[in-house]
């Protein structure tokens, strides 16, 4: 498990690209621009995949705190039902 | 403490938004200080070490955005389950309103029922009284014709114009001392000089009588002539029976 973890934190990293763009200038390489774009390009899609993430138009406490409350809901509902269904009002008298 | 009500997203956006400007300062400033061969380390450090700082916490933020999605994920099924308890709930509202429905309806008709037995307590009569008048009323076949009533019997289930000729009001009219019509039959009884023949008969004895007198196709004709009777009082009876026959004639 601690290796797939590792490796999308280091997908997640720009400075590898970085690094290279330094290489390259380093170098004198005509790869200069390459890696340029590669990086705009990585930060591009670094941004439509933030955009698509579900769940992070909250911060993690708000979130926490609305699931605290929809667990309440189901409880809270769960034993309504429970209490009602098995209820018996009526105390059937003995013919 | 703003830090904290950002929501994942614009945190992550805007440390990418630093990360980005960071990067390509310094990839500006190092090409600058290589064409230009001006040492500025201390600069292009700390820029770097900036960079290092925001690319650290925007992968720390990559991995809080992955488990709000799990969360996120988490949330959506307790929702469901929500949604499911929310119609379970409806479906037993409408059950309950149903059962609440008939019981006040079985209450209702019951405290109807209650009066209705307490009404009757009150008023209540004696059944062989009831059985008394009950035998009355059907004794005289109005209730139920005869068990050998045939068509063509002159037996009615009224009194016919024979019966009253022959009751009370019709011998009336054969007392000698009675002159005027419209007597009350109580001024004779009451002169204590009532004849026998006034005395009141059944209807199914005069019936059996006219049976016997008259024609089998007799239906309510005034013109024939019962034994027993002369034309004047015939007259007076037939004025009578007039009055009264449009009623007994509809009803045959």
């Amino acid at each position: 498990m601690a290796a797939p973890e590792q490796k999308t934190q280091e997908d997640c990293s720009l400075l590898p690209l970085v690094h290279d763009i330094i290489k390259c200038m380093d170098k004198d390489s005509q790869d200069v621009h390459q890696e340029l774009n590669k990086l705009k390009t990585k930060i591009q899609e670094a941004r439509e995949q933030i955009s698509t993430m579900p769940g992070i138009s909250m911060s993690p406490e708000q979130q926490q705190q609305q699931l605290q409350n929809v667990r309440e809901q189901v409880r809270t509902k769960n034993k309504l039902l429970q209490k009602y269904r098995s209820l018996c009002m009526f105390d059937i008298p003995k013919a | 403490m703003a830090v904290s009500e950002r929501s994942t997203k614009e945190r992550l956006l805007s440390v990418l938004d630093d990360v980005e400007v960071l990067s390509r300062e310094l990839i500006e400033m190092l090409a600058i200080s290589r064409n230009q061969k001006l040492p500025q380390p201390g600069e292009e450090s700390q820029i770097l070490e900036l960079l290092v700082q925001r690319d650290g916490e925007f992968q720390e933020l990559m991995k809080v955005a992955q488990e709000q999605g799990k969360v996120h994920q988490e949330m959506q099924l307790l929702e469901k389950e929500v949604e499911k308890r929310d119609s379970d709930i409806q479906q037993l509202q409408k059950q309950l309103k149903e059962a609440e429905h008939i019981l006040a309806t079985a209450v209702y008709q019951a405290k109807e029922k209650l009066k209705s037995i307490e009404k009757a307590r009150k008023g209540s009569i004696s059944s062989e009284e009831i059985i008394k008048y009950a035998h009355r009323i059907s004794a005289s076949n109005a209730v139920c014709a005869p068990l050998t009533w045939v068509p063509g019997d002159p037996r009615r289930p009224y009194p016919t114009d024979l019966e009253m000729r022959s009751g009370l009001l019709g011998q009336m009219s054969n007392l000698p001392t009675n002159g005027v019509n419209g007597h009350l039959p109580g001024d004779a009884l009451a002169a204590g000089r009532l004849p026998d023949v006034l005395t009141p008969q059944y209807p199914w004895q005069s019936s059996d009588m006219s049976m016997n007198m008259l024609p089998p196709n007799h239906s309510n004709d005034f013109m024939l002539e019962p034994p027993g009777h002369n034309k004047e009082n015939e007259d007076d009876v037939e004025v009578m029976s007039t009055d009264s026959s449009s009623s007994s004639s509809d009803s045959d």
